[in-house]
C-alpha cells in the first residue's frame, strides 16, 4: 500500500476534529477541543506534536490513545541522558556474527560478508522500528521525555525523522514507507532547541477541569461511585491549587480512586483521607502542607 | 454551532488573512516563519469549517511553541477576533500558564467578526503599536548600574523586583569533583576494556579499536544556611531572591534558613515562579525578624544533615552578621565539625561593608578561624565575589602576609566590597582540627 493510500486510510478514520475526539473517547481517552484540534493537525499535516504539562496530566496516554484509534502499534522510544544511536536506532548483534563465523569455521562452509551483516543480524531499536513498520497505516512513535535526551541527540532525531530514512553502511539506505506518525513529550527539565519546536506543532495539556476529571477517572476505576468520584476529583483540584510542590496528576487521581475503592470507602472524610493521602500526595513534605491545612477543608463539600 | 463562522470570507482573503495574523503574531514576539505561516494555511483548510474556537486552537498549535508565548498570542488573537463571550469559553484551564484574558477590552459582537480579517489586512500600520506593547520593558543599563553598587538594605520594594531580574544572570557553580564512576570518552586515560572487547567482536575478536574512559566529573553540592533574624532584617529579602537563583542553578543545591531554628528551604523554593517560591519561603519559616542562635542552627545542621553526607565535600556558604545570642563557644565547636566535613566554608556579611564596622560580634569571631573565604555581599556587586569565591576563583589568593597565627581578627576585617582569603583548612591541611590560623597554605 502506498503513502498516498495510507494518507486516504488515515483521512477515512479521522475525517474532522469532531470524529477524532469521538475516537479517542472510544478508547477511554477524553480531550478538550484544543488537544483535539492539535492532534488532528498533527495526523493530517502531518507534522510532528510536541505535548508539555504538569506531570501526570496524560502526555504519553495521548500517544497511546492515537495509537488505539488508528490500530495500529505503539513505538516508544524513552529518552534519557547519554543515549545514543545505538540505543534509539540499531545496533549489529556482534555476538550472534561470531557464533556464525565460529560455526561456519567448524563446519567447513562459507560465509560471504553480505550474509553477516544482514538483517538477522541487525538489532532494531524504536525508531528504526517505527521507520521500518510496514502499514497499512504508519506506526504512532512516542518520543518520551525528550527533554532528558542530550541536545545533540535532538538534533540527530529530527534529521532521522525530516528524512523519514535512514542510512546502515552495511546495508544501505532504508527508507520509511510509511513514515511514523511522532508524538513528543518533555517535562520541561529544560528547554528544547527552537528547531525543535519550529518544526513541531505544540500543545500545552492543563488540568482537566473537576468534571472533566471526574469522567477520566470513573472510566479508568470501573465501578467507581460517582459520588466518590466527584469527591477526589475535588479534593486533587484543591491540592493542585494548594503549596504543594508536586501537585497530583490525573494519575495520582486514578490511584487514589482505586486504593478508596479497593478499601470500601463510600464517603470521603478526614479520617479516610488521612489513612490514604499517600497513594495521591507522594511527599511528605506536601503531606505536610496539607495536613496543616486542614483534611476536613479538603474534603468540605460546597 | 451558536458562533457564524463566515468561512465564505475565510476563504476567500485565506492568503492576506494569514499572511496578517503571522504578521502581528511576529510583531507581538512569536517565532513565526514563514513556513509556519504556510503550515497555518493548509491547517486552516484542513479544519473547516472554521469556527472561531477552531481557529484559536489552530493557530495556536501551530504559532506557540512555549508556555511563555501564550499571553502575548491570546492579546493578539483576541484583538483581532474580539474577546471570549460567555457562551463560547476558549480556555477552560487553569488561568496559571492560561492566557490572561479578562483585562482585554469588552468583546466584540459575534456579527463583527467577520471584519476582523480584510479590516486587518488592510491595515498593517496598526501592527507598529502591537510591537510596541509587546516590549517588555526593560531597565536602562545605568539604572542597573547604580541598583548593582546599592546595598541591599538601602533597596525600596520597587528597586527588589528589579534586582530580581539581576539576580537571575548570576551563575552558581561550585568546583567540580571527580567521582567514583567513569564514562565514555573519545580520549581518556582508562581503556574501557569492556567495550574495547565488545567492539572486538565486530572485527573477529582482535581488538583493532582501542576505546577509552575517563572519571565522570560532577559539581559539589552547595549548600547556603541564611540567617533570617532580626538584625539581617533589612538583607533578608535580597539575600532570598539570593537563595532561590541557588536553588535553581541546578539540582545540587541545598538551602537552610536560621533564625532561633534551623529551616530547610530547598523545596519551598524551588519553584518556576520565584514571587512564589519566596511567598512560600517566607511561610515555611515561623522565625523571621527573631533573635539568633548560629551555633544551635549550626549543630542541627550538622546532626540532621550535614553527617548525613550532605555537607561532605560540599561547599557551605553562611549569610550572616555573626550577631549570637548564643554561647560563642558552641558557635566555634560546630564549625570546627562543620569544616571537617565541608570543601570549603565561605561566610558572607552585609556588616562587613559599613565603615563603622566594628566586630565585636562573638559568634563571628568565633566562626573566623574555619572560614575559608570571607565576603561582604552587602550589594549586587558584591554578590559577584560570593559568585566568585563558590567557584573558587576568589580563594587562592596569598594570604595577608601581616596574619600572625595567633592575631585577633580586628586585622583580619576585609576592606569593604573585597574578599579576604582565608588559609586556614584549605587543600591538604583541610581536616585539620587545630583551631586557628595557619599561614603556610600547603
Amino acid at each position: 500500500m502506498s503513502v498516498d493510500e495510507a494518507a486516504g486510510e488515515i483521512r477515512r478514520l479521522v475525517p474532522d476534529v469532531e470524529t477524532l475526539a469521538q475516537r479517542l473517547a472510544g478508547v477511554d481517552y477524553l480531550v478538550d477541543e484544543g488537544l483535539a484540534t492539535s492532534m488532528f493537525l498533527s495526523l493530517r499535516l502531518p507534522q510532528p506534536l510536541l505535548l508539555e504539562g504538569e506531570a501526570g496530566v496524560g502526555k504519553t496516554e495521548a500517544a497511546k490513545s492515537l495509537a488505539g484509534v488508528l490500530e495500529t502499534p505503539l513505538v516508544r522510544l524513552q529518552c534519557y541522558e547519554g543515549i545514543d544511536a545505538a540505543e534509539a536506532l540499531y545496533e549489529w548483534n556482534y555476538p550472534r556474527q561470531l557464533l556464525a563465523i565460529r560455526l561456519a569455521e567448524s563446519s567447513g562452509s562459507s560465509l560471504a560478508e553480505e550474509e553477516l551483516f544482514g538483517s538477522e543480524y541487525l538489532i532494531r531499536r524504536p525508531l528504526l522500528r517505527a521507520l521500518e513498520h510496514p502499514g497499512p497505516r504508519p506506526a504512532v512513535l512516542l518520543v518520551d521525555e525528550i527533554d532528558r535526551a542530550d541536545d545533540d541527540f535532538e538534533a540527530f532525531l529530527l534529521e532521522l525523522l525530516a528524512e523519514a530514512a535512514v542510512t546502515i553502511p552495511e546495508l544501505g539506505t532504508i527508507r520509511a514507507t510509511h513514515p511514523p506518525i511522532i508524538v513528543l513529550t518533555s517535562n520541561r527539565t529544560r528547554d528544547l532547541h527552537d528547531a525543535v519546536k519550529r518544526r513541531c506543532l505544540y500543545h500545552w495539556i492543563p488540568y482537566p477541569t473537576p468534571e472533566r476529571e471526574v469522567e477520566i477517572i470513573r472510566r479508568r476505576v470501573r465501578g467507581a461511585s460517582e459520588t466518590l468520584a466527584v469527591q477526589v476529583a475535588d479534593a486533587v483540584s484543591r491540592m493542585r491549587d494548594s503549596d504543594v510542590q508536586k501537585p497530583p496528576g490525573i494519575a495520582e487521581a486514578i490511584d487514589w480512586l482505586a486504593a478508596l475503592e479497593l478499601l470500601g470507602v463510600e464517603s470521603l472524610d478526614a479520617g479516610t483521607v488521612d489513612r490514604t493521602l499517600g497513594s495521591v500526595l507522594k511527599y511528605e513534605e506536601d503531606q505536610e502542607v496539607i495536613r496543616a491545612a486542614g483534611l476536613d477543608e479538603l474534603v468540605r463539600s460546597e | 454551532m451558536s458562533q457564524p463562522f463566515r468561512v465564505e470570507t475565510i476563504e476567500l482573503d485565506l492568503p492576506p488573512f494569514v499572511g496578517a495574523l503571522s504578521r502581528r503574531l511576529y510583531d507581538a514576539g512569536l517565532p513565526v516563519t514563514p513556513a509556519r505561516s504556510a503550515d497555518f494555511a493548509r491547517a486552516l483548510d484542513l479544519v473547516r469549517p472554521v469556527s472561531r474556537r477552531r481557529l484559536y486552537w489552530t493557530a495556536r498549535s501551530l504559532f506557540v511553541t512555549d508556555p511563555s508565548q501564550l499571553k502575548a498570542f491570546d492579546r493578539v488573537f483576541f484583538e483581532v477576533f474580539g474577546s471570549q463571550s460567555d457562551d463560547e469559553p476558549l480556555e477552560p484551564e487553569s488561568t496559571e500558564h492560561g492566557p490572561a484574558t479578562r483585562d482585554l477590552p469588552p468583546a466584540t459582537q459575534p456579527g463583527e467578526l467577520s471584519h476582523g480579517a480584510p479590516s486587518m489586512a488592510s491595515a498593517p500600520g496598526d501592527s507598529d503599536d502591537q510591537a510596541q506593547e509587546a516590549e517588555v520593558p526593560r531597565l536602562l543599563a545605568s539604572g542597573e548600574e547604580r541598583l548593582a553598587t546599592k546595598s541591599f538594605d538601602a533597596l525600596d520594594a520597587r528597586e527588589l523586583a528589579q534586582l530580581y531580574r539581576l539576580m537571575a544572570r548570576l551563575e552558581l557553580a561550585t568546583p567540580v569533583r571527580r567521582t567514583r564512576r567513569h564514562v565514555k570518552s573519545r580520549h581518556g586515560s582508562h581503556i574501557d576494556m569492556r567495550r574495547t572487547l565488545r567492539g572486538s567482536l565486530r572485527s573477529g575478536g582482535d581488538p583493532v579499536h582501542l576505546r577509552h574512559r575517563r572519571r565522570r566529573i560532577a559539581r559539589r553540592r552547595l549548600v547556603m544556611l541564611c540567617d533570617i533574624s532580626g538584625s539581617m532584617e533589612p538583607y533578608a529579602r535580597a539575600y532570598l531572591q539570593f537563595l532561590t537563583s541557588a536553588v535553581g542553578s541546578g539540582p545540587n543545591a541545598e538551602v537552610f534558613v536560621f533564625a532561633t531554628r534551623l529551616t530547610r528551604l530547598t523545596r519551598a523554593l524551588s519553584s518556576r515562579n520565584p514571587e512564589r517560591a519566596i511567598q512560600r519561603a517566607a511561610h515555611t519559616a515561623p522565625d523571621w525578624s527573631s533573635g539568633t542562635r548560629i551555633g544551635d542552627a549550626l549543630k542541627e545542621f550538622n546532626d540532621r544533615h550535614g553527617r548525613r553526607g550532605m555537607a561532605r565535600g560540599a561547599v557551605i556558604v553562611i549569610l550572616s552578621d555573626g550577631w549570637e545570642r548564643g554561647d560563642p563557644a558552641l558557635v566555634a565547636r560546630e564549625m570546627e565539625r562543620l569544616s571537617r566535613l565541608a570543601h570549603k566554608i565561605i561566610w558572607v556579611n552585609p556588616r562587613v561593608a559599613a565603615n563603622s564596622f566594628s566586630p565585636r560580634a562573638g559568634g563571628m569571631n568565633a566562626a573566623l578561624p574555619y572560614l575559608d573565604a570571607f565576603v561582604s555581599g552587602h550589594s549586587f556587586e558584591a554578590l559577584q565575589e560570593v559568585v566568585d569565591a563558590i567557584a573558587g576563583t576568589a580563594d587562592r589568593r596569598p594570604p595577608t602576609a601581616e596574619l600572625e597565627p595567633e592575631e585577633d581578627w580586628g586585622s583580619a576585617i576585609p576592606v569593604g566590597g573585597s574578599s579576604v582569603a582565608m588559609p586556614s583548612g584549605y587543600g591538604p591541611s583541610r581536616g585539620n582540627t587545630t583551631a586557628g590560623w595557619v599561614t603556610d597554605d600547603e
